[in-house]
Order: C-alpha cells, then sequence, then structure tokens
C-alpha cells in the first residue's frame, strides 16, 4: 500500500497552488460581490492545459486522471468556491460525459477544445420537475430524417449562460423513461432554438452562472447523439458519480481553507489576556477540523485512485460528497465562529466560504439522494432492492 | 542561439514556520521550489526564445540530490536540460561549481548567453555568475531587471537606488536576474505530466552528465574546506523600560549614560 502522490502529481499541486494564490485569491471577493464569472480565469486555466487536466492527451487533455482533477478541485475551491464550481460544471459534468460516452468524432471535435478552455461546458440535466428524481425529465426530442428536434427546458444550470456547448438529456421514448427512452445530446448554444431565459441571483457562489435554458424546434443533427439512442441516462450518471468524487476534492479545499484561517487567528487573537490557541474550546474545535479534514482527504484520494485503476467506485463517490459536504459546511461554521463578529463581517473572507458551503449539500445530488444511493448500494448487495 | 540557465533549489518558504522565542527554523513540510532569482533567470531565458528563437538548455546549480528543477525548467518551456552528477560532486564549493558549469558548456559546443539568478534565497550567494563569466572569459552584467538579444549584443536594465541604467554586452556573456524581476509564466500542464512521468520527446530532453567526465580530480577539490561551526557570543539581553513617554525616554537616555560611562 503506497499513500504517496506520483512525481507529476506532485509537481501539479505546486502549479496548481501557484495559480490558485496568484490568479484566482486576489479576484474572489471581487467575483462575489458583483456577481461576477471570472472569464479571464477560465481562459488562463485553458492555456495552461488545466481545464483537460483529466481527459487524455490525443484530445488536447493533460492526461493526469481523475487524481489530478481532484486536486486541481482542492487547491482551486481552497481560494475560490465559484472558480471551482465553474470548473467543475465545465470539466467534471459537461465535458465528461463527452469524454464517457461520445464518438470519435465527437471527441475531436468537441472535447478537443474544451480541454483548451477554447470552449466552455455546461451539463443539462436538472428540470423544474426533475431534480432528484431525474429520471422524470420532460424535455422531449423527436426524430425527423437526420436531426432531432428538442423541446423544453433545463433549469439550475451552472455555466448555462455563457456555455458554447450544452450536453443535453432528453426524453426520446416516453414509453421507456429512464430504461431506454432517455437520450443524450451535445448541443451548441448559438444554434437557433436555443435560448438562455433568466438566470439565478443566488445567495452563495455567486461567481457562478446558474440559468434556465429553454430550448424551442432546437435542431440536433443526428451526429450530435452522444452513445446509442434511448441510453444517454447512464453515461449521465456515471459522470455525476465522477462528479461526486470530485466535489468531495473541492470541499478539502474549502475546509483547508477554513481551518488555515482559524487556526491564523487563533495564534493572534487576545482575550482574557491570552491568544485564543491556548483556550480549550478553540482547540477542541480546530483538533475536529483538522481530524474530519484527514479522514475526507483519505476518502477522497482512495477513490480517485479506484477511479484511475478502473475498479467500482459509485458508492465511495457518494460518501465523498455526503461527508465531503458535511465536514466543509462544519469547518466553515466552526472557523466563523472562533472568528466571532468579525467572522460575519464581509471583510474577512469566511462570511462568503459560509455561503458558498451551503451549495456543497444541495448540488449534483443533496445529501439526501447521497444517502439514497449509498443505502441502496449496500441493501442490493443483500438482495434487497429499494425505490427511493 | 543557444541560451543555458542555471537553477537551483531552495526550501519551500511557505513550510517553513520561525520561532523567535527560542530563535529556530521549523521544517513543518520539505518540499524544495526553484530559487527565486533562478526562476526569473529562467523566466528571461524563455522571453529570449519567445522573442528571437533560441535553444534553452537549463543546468543544475551544483550538486542536487535530485534532477526536480530540471524537470520544471523543461515542463515550463526548456528545450533541454542536463543533470550533473557523480562521485565528488557532493561537497562542491563554487570553485568546483564553475569549474564543472565551464566544462559543460564547453561540452555542449559553447553557448551565447548564460542566465542565472543574482542571489540565493537561502544562503544569499551571488558569485557563481561572474564566477563563472571569468571561467567562460566573457563580459557580465549582474542584477539585471530585464534582458533581451538584438543585433548580436545583450541589452539589460540594471536597477539602481533611484533609477534604472541599460547597459549592453556582446556575445557570449553572462547575466545574473534578480528576483522578482519579471513576471513568470506558468508550466505547460502536458509538458509536465509527460516529463515528471518519463514519457514522450520531453522526457527524451533530459540528460545525465558524470561530472568524472568533464573534469579530472584535481577540478572536483574544493578550495573550501568546513572544519566546523561556531557562532558569535550570544548578545546581552536588554532591559525593558515602562511608564509615560517621559518616564522612558529618561530611562533610556540614563541606560545609554550608564553605558558609555559617563
Amino acid at each position: 500500500m503506497d499513500f504517496a502522490f506520483s512525481p507529476e502529481h506532485v509537481a501539479l499541486r505546486r502549479m496548481i497552488r501557484e495559480f490558485a494564490e496568484n490568479e484566482v485569491a486576489p479576484i474572489a471577493a471581487e467575483i462575489d460581490r458583483d456577481h461576477r464569472v471570472p472569464f479571464e480565469t477560465m481562459r488562463k486555466l485553458g492555456e495552461i492545459g488545466l481545464l483537460g487536466v483529466c481527459f487524455p492527451q490525443e484530445y488536447g487533455g493533460m492526461g493526469a486522471g481523475e487524481m489530478g482533477y481532484c486536486i486541481l478541485m482542492e487547491e482551486l475551491n481552497r481560494v475560490c468556491t465559484s472558480t471551482g464550481t465553474n470548473v467543475g460544471a465545465h470539466i467534471g459534468i459537461g465535458a465528461m460525459v463527452i469524454h464517457l460516452d461520445g464518438n470519435e468524432e465527437q471527441k475531436r471535435k468537441y472535447l478537443t477544445p474544451l480541454s483548451r478552455g477554447e470552449k466552455i461546458a455546461a451539463f443539462g440535466l436538472t428540470e423544474s420537475g426533475a431534480g432528484s428524481d431525474a429520471a422524470a425529465i420532460r424535455t422531449r426530442a423527436v426524430r425527423e430524417g437526420d436531426s432531432w428536434i428538442l423541446d423544453g427546458g433545463k433549469v439550475f444550470i451552472t455555466n448555462g449562460g455563457y456555455a458554447d456547448i450544452v450536453t443535453v438529456l432528453a426524453v426520446t421514448d416516453p414509453t421507456l423513461g429512464g430504461r431506454g427512452g432517455i437520450t443524450a445530446f451535445v448541443v451548441e448554444t448559438d444554434w437557433e432554438g436555443f435560448r438562455v431565459a433568466r438566470e439565478e441571483d443566488k445567495m452563495g457562489i455567486r461567481g457562478t452562472s446558474t440559468a434556465e435554458l429553454v430550448f424551442e424546434e432546437l435542431r440536433v443533427p443526428h451526429e450530435n447523439v452522444l452513445g446509442k439512442v434511448g441510453e444517454g441516462f447512464i453515461p449521465f450518471m456515471k459522470s455525476l458519480d465522477m462528479g461526486r468524487l470530485t466535489l468531495g476534492a473541492a470541499c478539502i479545499g474549502g475546509a483547508e481553507m477554513a481551518l488555515e484561517s482559524a487556526v491564523r487567528w487563533a495564534k493572534i487573537r487576545k482575550q482574557f489576556g491570552q491568544e485564543l490557541a491556548h483556550k480549550q474550546s478553540v482547540q477542541w474545535k480546530i483538533a475536529n477540523m483538522a481530524t474530519e479534514i484527514e479522514a475526507l482527504r483519505s476518502l477522497v484520494y482512495r477513490v480517485a485512485w479506484l477511479v484511475d485503476t478502473g475498479q467500482p467506485f459509485t458508492q465511495l463517490a457518494a460518501m465523498c460528497k455526503l461527508y465531503g459536504s458535511e465536514v466543509a459546511s462544519r469547518a466553515i461554521d466552526m472557523a466563523l465562529q472562533i472568528h466571532g463578529g468579525l467572522g460575519f463581517s464581509r471583510d474577512f473572507p469566511l462570511e462568503r466560504g459560509f455561503r458558498d458551503a451551503r451549495i456543497g449539500e444541495i448540488y449534483e445530488g443533496t445529501s439526501e439522494v447521497q444517502r439514497i444511493v449509498i443505502a441502496s448500494n449496500i441493501f442490493r448487495e443483500h438482495s434487497v432492492r429499494i425505490r427511493p | 542561439m543557444r541560451i543555458i540557465v542555471i537553477l537551483g533549489r531552495v526550501l519551500d518558504p511557505s513550510g517553513i514556520a520561525v520561532n523567535r522565542r527560542v530563535g529556530r527554523i521549523f521544517i513543518n513540510r520539505e518540499e524544495y521550489v526553484l530559487q527565486p532569482a533562478d526562476r526569473c533567470a529562467l523566466e528571461a531565458a524563455l522571453q529570449v526564445k519567445d522573442a528571437a528563437g533560441a535553444e534553452v538548455v537549463a543546468l543544475p546549480r551544483g550538486p542536487l540530490p535530485d534532477d526536480d528543477v530540471l524537470r520544471q525548467a523543461l515542463a515550463t518551456g526548456a528545450d533541454r536540460a542536463i543533470y550533473l552528477a557523480g562521485d565528488g560532486f557532493k561537497g562542491a564549493d563554487d570553485g568546483v561549481m564553475v569549474r564543472v558549469l565551464a566544462a559543460a558548456v564547453e561540452r555542449l559546443g559553447g553557448t551565447d548567453l548564460v542566465l542565472t539568478g543574482a542571489t540565493t534565497m537561502d544562503t544569499g550567494q551571488g558569485q557563481l555568475g561572474p564566477r563563472l563569466a571569468e571561467a567562460l572569459g566573457c563580459p557580465q552584467i549582474i542584477n539585471a531587471w530585464q534582458v533581451s538579444v538584438t543585433d548580436g549584443k545583450v541589452r539589460a536594465v540594471l536597477q539602481q537606488a533611484a533609477d534604472y541604467v541599460a547597459v549592453e554586452a556582446g556575445l557570449p556573456a553572462v547575466v545574473t536576474m534578480l528576483p522578482g524581476a519579471l513576471r513568470l509564466r506558468y508550466p505547460d500542464g502536458v509538458r509536465l505530466v509527460n516529463v515528471y512521468k518519463g514519457v514522450g520527446e520531453i522526457a527524451e530532453a533530459l540528460e545525465r552528465w558524470d561530472v568524472a567526465d568533464l573534469v579530472d580530480a584535481d577540478g572536483l577539490r574544493p578550495l573550501l574546506e568546513r572544519r566546523g561551526r561556531d557562532f558569535p557570543p550570544e548578545r546581552e539581553r536588554g532591559s525593558r523600560v515602562t511608564g509615560t513617554p517621559q518616564d522612558m525616554a529618561q530611562a533610556a537616555a540614563n541606560a545609554l549614560q550608564q553605558r558609555m560611562g559617563r
């Protein structure tokens, strides 16, 4: 058993940390305040290859595996959850479906520019009537000669307001539903019939675009069907599995930021004639945070290793996201408490961290859905099939 | 045009904690990064390459336990890197380093420009560049802030106390760069992964030379011999004065008078 990162992953982390500290951290507060998507950061990340971190080199990627991608997410989220979310929606779900299920031609045409950041991707799954119950989507795709006509819409689509490419799930056979009736498509957002209806005004991750998309007689060529007709649900769910792992990695970053900040403050803040570091109430919080972060780190990087070595990981990825989002929320809550009134002030990054952390327990499958996934995997091993 | 960059490493300062009370440095995380001034030298070399076209060759700043700095240089855009190792190189002083590096330059078939850091972050060492220039018999420009090559000449901007001075020298020349002089580029992701994995063309650009093939036993004998360590005697502790500003000023004045024997 070897827990060491490989030399390329050590070097990659050093490069990403430097990038995050120089390019991402200085504008993190500003993009949150102004509700602005940092396009320049996406462009810079693309230029040095980081937006293709886990994709093969023949499609413009870096070939650093899920391990490399987890490192990217940890380091970006350490300084800015919004940037981490933009990158996660682009690589981890939007482009990931093309990587997992695209054919040679589709990968060459779409994955290559996505890896280089020349185009930005979004992942179109959620609908107003289909959140946790993803198979309940209503967006309809009807075959017409060499193309498909899409009608319907998606909500809460991260990167939706500015993406160039959206991978969309639509119903092609309503009688079959999730079992053979749902197909995945690659949609270019400048096609006629595609429209961004509105963008959400959110509590946190305000440096991201969360949009409602509308498709009206949107014509998609048949060559843009991802995988086989009727079998789009599985690769989408598989992308979400990978996305859950990397969200766990993102949560390590958020929690680390909170811990570092709390330790720095406890070292200098004096009350009752003593630094907070000497107070047991503070020490215990710090010890709890550090322990949970280490447990999360061990889980996340082990699952990344499972993915890179081709082993099953669905249940563990759900644990990464469930545990990760709760560890991050707890860590930021405790760090904020240690900072007292200043933690509540917008002058300190914890206030932003607190708002940003909340979404972790909701997006890409709520904590409740993660528990369903974990429990159903456990019961399946005992021949019990549970229904959500 | 060939540019040689000489690169060294330093303990990552973010992994170090200084405890002033006990007067000690604690190493929390033993990781090494490129010497900041050497990184500027690498950036300067790549800028000259971008502007005028050149082959950038990275060499190590003396004996290093691994070739990490050279891999970083290749990932960032250097064309070739040569790791220098071998028996007798470990205890090298600046004299040995200069002899080995000069011999390596000769074996490469000469160079048009040598770039390295003006100083090291940990030991404040600044003589490698000037001494190498002497050994190669070429002009030297030290503490440069900007570098460019035009019409067979190297031009540099030096920062002085109150202003900047532009200087130029014929090629070949040695130029040392100040830390923080240039905006540094990031490594390229694909090159980085391949050079650390040891796959593809870029991995073949990293060579390993034995110093014994470059200089003889005399050349490897350091002039500097370390016989032990000694520290200056500990200074007397001062005393603290308290009270109103006037009281404190008076107490300080009295103490000074006493010290001076009046």
